[in-house]
């Protein structure tokens, strides 16, 4: 170990944080102003349905699609302008870290020379069930 | 709409802080346990772990290494144990179950933590449902006796080529 170490953590992790700023800021800035438009009430109650399930309000339908289809850095910009309670952000995560990414870390599984498609139905079939697991214990 | 524009502005600039305040020391951190290889040890200590989902020791560093990395350097290694031939597909194809549930604990832990949640209930939860999910499978998906013919193994290998 050296400043050398120190020196290479310390530029990796301003590369993340420039990677997550760069996601987070302007998904925050659109769900900000999504939330002052009847856009998103209108999502949200067509989601109600589905979210009620894992116990989270129909809006966190929008940081839960966006955390599987693009990152969990997007999820964050997207979950955090809605201002939601420790056990709603806690579900959330446990969902969004069972499943996230999901094209993109299927390329990766892909690569390893495995089918994908089924990996990517347990991933949110899994992540669902957490988050009704959750809701039940939180 | 200013008003909307400045709750963002100060709310995304706040939680980028909020973040970065935690990656940086992490990433320093991650550094250190590849300098000290950390990383061959960890596995080693692991090794009986991958004896519950059938896989041999050798498993026991790609998982480790998404485990602590994530999941692209998990696939690197994985990949470079097919062409030495040490993993067959099964094998693949059960580390590749076990990081799609459980990676990059520690950053993606933090993360979460830095934004409010309560984070080792959920950590916790994600390693335990990984270890029982690839227990179950290994269960319904026994491993070859050693010596016999393994039709994944030259399909991973044939892949490869």
């Amino acid at each position: 170990m050296s400043w050398n170490t120190i020196l290479r953590g310390t530029k990796n992790g301003l590369a993340i944080t420039w990677e997550l700023a760069r996601v987070i800021i302007p998904v925050f800035f659109c769900v900000t102003i999504l939330k002052y438009t009847p856009i998103l009430p209108w999502i949200s109650d067509l989601m109600v349905p589905i979210m009620k399930m894992v116990g989270l309000p129909g809006e966190a339908a929008l940081p839960l699609v966006l955390g599987y289809f693009l990152t969990i850095y997007a999820a964050i910009g997207a979950l955090l302008p809605l201002g939601l309670s420790v056990q709603e952000i806690t579900i959330l995560s446990v969902m969004l870290l069972l499943a996230h990414s999901l094209p993109m870390e299927a390329a990766v599984a892909k690569k390893t020379g495995v089918p994908v498609f089924g990996l990517i139905v347990i991933r949110v079939t899994l992540s669902f069930l957490a988050g009704f697991l959750f809701n039940l214990l939180l | 709409m200013l008003e909307i524009l400045w709750e963002a502005l100060g709310g995304s600039l706040i939680s980028v802080l909020q973040i970065a305040l935690i990656v940086i020391p992490l990433m320093v951190l991650i550094e250190i346990i590849k300098d000290m290889n950390w990383l061959s040890l960890l596995s080693r200590t692991l090794e009986p772990l991958t004896r519950w989902m059938k896989l041999p020791g050798e498993a026991a560093l790609p998982l480790v290494a998404g485990l602590v990395f994530g999941i692209s350097y998990g696939a690197g290694i994985i990949i470079q144990a097919a062409r030495e031939g040490t993993l067959d597909y099964r094998d693949i194809y059960m580390i590749n179950l076990f990081l799609v549930i459980c990676h990059s604990v520690f950053e993606d832990t933090i993360l979460f933590a830095a934004i409010g949640a309560i984070w080792l209930p959920v950590l916790l939860f994600r390693l335990l449902l990984a270890v029982i999910v690839c227990m179950v499978v290994a269960r319904f998906w026994p491993a070859y006796p050693e010596g016999l013919f393994r039709e994944g193994q030259r399909g991973v290998k044939s892949m490869l080529e």
